[in-house]
């Protein structure tokens, strides 16, 4: 332990970041109790707005709808980029793997609200009636590609010879594919998943076009009830949607440090094996 | 004997313009140790991916017990392969990785468990089953790739330089490991390697390669004693190789002299190559050898000394002696009819061969 300098200034730059980024959550968080009903100054405690919130059905469902399309198009998007990252990577042809790579990436990279404009003229175009379908079809749409990246360099890294000695131990092709590839390329397949869980999650500009009446998610929602000027009860679903996303990291370093205890205490137990 | 395993008919194989398998022909007996032994970039490993079933030959056939088998593919063959970097499965523990072939070929649970067991057993990893393969060194990694192979019980084991990224001592034992495995379980092994040290130590018979061809196939006494030519002598050991020509039967003449040896069939006066290894050669006080040459460096190697000399005609010449000599000191060498091999330019195996039979 070092202690020559009372303040060590790349921690004092690190606190600083974090209560930047902190803030204004923490300020949301903190109004959210407000027995007020404006976010000019804080006259008492009170529960109300989350009492409000609890008994306004129609945010509840939106807050259920978004999960569910969230779910459903990471799903959906990670079946369909895995296998995509599988067919990119069995391309013989260096020059037509990049070539559909590229197209991949100007996926992610093109603006949301192109991609969002465009899928609004297709669907009217094809007659699709906008709601849940529509939002569905274009999450899985962006999230794809997501997928693709995160799934890739896992497929990447596998060793040719791993497919070959399955093939040798007498695998079919699909057999190779449940039990080894799968397997293999599992980290990179949940990771893919998370983020376009996320990515879905968070989508604004893309469900803004293609939601159409009757059906809203969250940021849509959120968004046209700002218009009207900023009522607590989103503080407080704000506030419980922050604690959720907190429990969840913090239950994914739990299980992660629950593992690798488990790991340590396997090889410990295993040098026993080998002194004995 | 069972007879031929495997049989090479006339194989070749390009990929596009350039040709790495030159009509390859050659037989693999059951229940023997097999080694392709040649430099990177011969085709030994071209080879061994045809018996598994990964390459498909341009031209010829491939024979498995008398059957054609160019077509069946990899997971249909009876053969099992040891990959050069183990190829094990990551997400498998020990015990699961060995019954992988075990499981797809859906034998019955507690069968499996019998034959991992003994497999396990049989590379001295008993025991080890619930390790991860994380958990394990090189060589023990190397064991469960070769306990994955056994337990398949394949007609053939197909091992591509398995050993080449463990550590000498670690290297040395597994050769021996692997002979004595092969000979308990009777099953043919295909060991592909280029290092000439292991071929000579673990084969039955040794096919040596280069360029896409077999240069000579034979034991390992036959092609360390009678090497068919230049690249083989030089592959194979250590040795002197000097031009010179035949003067008639048994008789050689290369440094300006003539000697006696135990090769014929050749033209009179046809330009030859003679082979002497470095430890046939004895170092005698001067004059009294067949040949003096000037020592000009020396290095001791625990085992032997390894000196090199040049003669009066400015031939390089390599010995090693057990005994010390001064560099810069004139010694006589002194080597017997029987440690000088003739080697005629161009000859294939089966003239070589069929000479060979003429006057042994």
């Amino acid at each position: 332990m070092k202690r020559d300098h009372p303040i060590r200034w790349s921690n004092l730059y690190l606190l600083l970041v974090f209560i930047v980024l902190y803030l204004p959550i923490i300020y949301l968080i903190i109004y959210s109790f407000n027995a007020g009903d404006t976010m000019d100054r804080i006259t008492g405690f009170s529960w109300r707005h989350y009492l409000t919130l609890f008994a306004d059905t129609r945010m509840i469902s939106i807050v259920l709808n978004t999960v569910i399309i969230a779910v459903l198009s990471a799903l959906l998007a990670t079946i369909i980029g895995t296998f995509g990252a599988l067919g990119i990577d069995q391309l013989k042809k260096r020059s037509l793997q990049n070539g559909i790579l590229s197209l991949n990436n100007v996926l992610m990279v093109s603006p949301d609200v192109i991609i969002g404009a465009s899928f609004l003229i297709f669907f009217t175009f094809l007659g699709v009636k906008l709601g849940f379908g529509s939002v569905l079809l274009s999450h899985i749409a962006f999230s794809v590609p997501i997928v693709v990246l995160m799934v890739l360099p896992k497929i990447k890294d596998m060793s040719q010879t791993m497919i070959d000695a399955a093939y040798d131990l007498g695998a079919t092709k699909w057999q190779t594919l449940t039990r080894v590839i799968l397997p293999a390329i599992t980290p990179g397949i949940f990771a893919g998943y998370f983020m376009a869980f996320t990515y879905s999650l968070d989508d604004f500009a893309v469900t803004f076009f293609v939601t159409g009446n009757g059906f809203s998610t969250l940021s849509v929602e959120i968004y046209s009830r700002a218009r009207q000027g900023i009522d607590l009860e989103v503080n407080a679903l704000s506030t419980l949607m922050f604690l959720v996303s907190l429990l969840l990291v913090g239950g994914y370093y739990l299980l992660n440090r629950y593992n690798e205890k488990k790991k340590i205490h396997r090889a410990k137990a295993s040098q026993e094996v080998d002194d004995a | 004997m069972a007879g031929n395993v495997i049989e090479f008919r006339h194989i070749s194989k390009s990929y596009d313009e350039t040709q790495v398998l030159k009509q390859i022909d050659f037989e693999i007996e059951a229940g023997k140790f097999y080694t392709l032994l040649g430099p990177s970039g011969c085709g030994k490993t071209t080879i061994l991916r045809m018996i598994a079933g990964f390459l498909q030959p341009t031209a010829g056939d491939i024979l498995f017990e008398g059957q054609r088998v160019n077509d069946l593919p990899a997971n249909r063959r009876q053969v099992n392969t040891v990959f050069q970097d183990y190829a094990l499965f990551p997400h498998l523990n020990v015990a699961q990785n060995v019954a992988f072939g075990l499981e797809i070929k859906k034998v019955a649970k507690g069968q499996i468990a019998q034959k991992v067991e003994e497999a396990l057993r049989l590379v001295q990893l008993s025991g080890y089953g619930n390790r991860e393969i994380s958990e394990l060194s090189g060589g023990q990694k190397q064991r469960v790739a070769i306990a994955r192979a056994i337990a398949n019980e394949p007609k053939v084991l197909l091992l591509d330089e398995p050993l080449s990224a463990l550590d000498h001592k670690l290297r040395k034992e597994m050769q021996s490991e692997l002979r004595s495995l092969q000979r308990r379980l009777g099953i043919t092994f295909i060991f592909v390697t280029h290092d000439q040290e292991e071929a000579l130590a673990m084969s039955d018979q040794i096919f040596v390669m280069n360029a896409g061809k077999i240069l000579q196939s034979g034991t390992p006494v036959d092609i360390y004693d009678e090497p068919i030519n230049h690249f083989v002598a030089d592959f194979i050991g250590e040795s002197n190789i000097i031009p010179g020509k035949m003067k008639a039967d048994y008789v050689v003449s290369f440094d300006g002299h003539e000697f006696d040896c135990v090769d014929a069939g050749m033209k009179q006066n046809e330009p030859v190559e003679v082979v002497i290894r470095p430890e046939d050669l004895d170092i005698t006080a001067a004059n009294t050898g067949q040949v003096n040459v000037t020592v000009d460096t020396q290095l001791f190697r625990g085992v032997d000394y390894q000196i090199t000399a040049h003669d009066v005609n400015d031939n390089e010449w390599k010995i090693n002696s057990i005994h010390k000599t001064t560099v810069g000191q004139l010694v006589g060498l002194a080597f017997d009819p029987e440690d000088i091999h003739v080697m005629r330019y161009g000859e294939d195996e089966a003239t070589f061969d069929a000479r060979l039979e003429r006057y042994e």
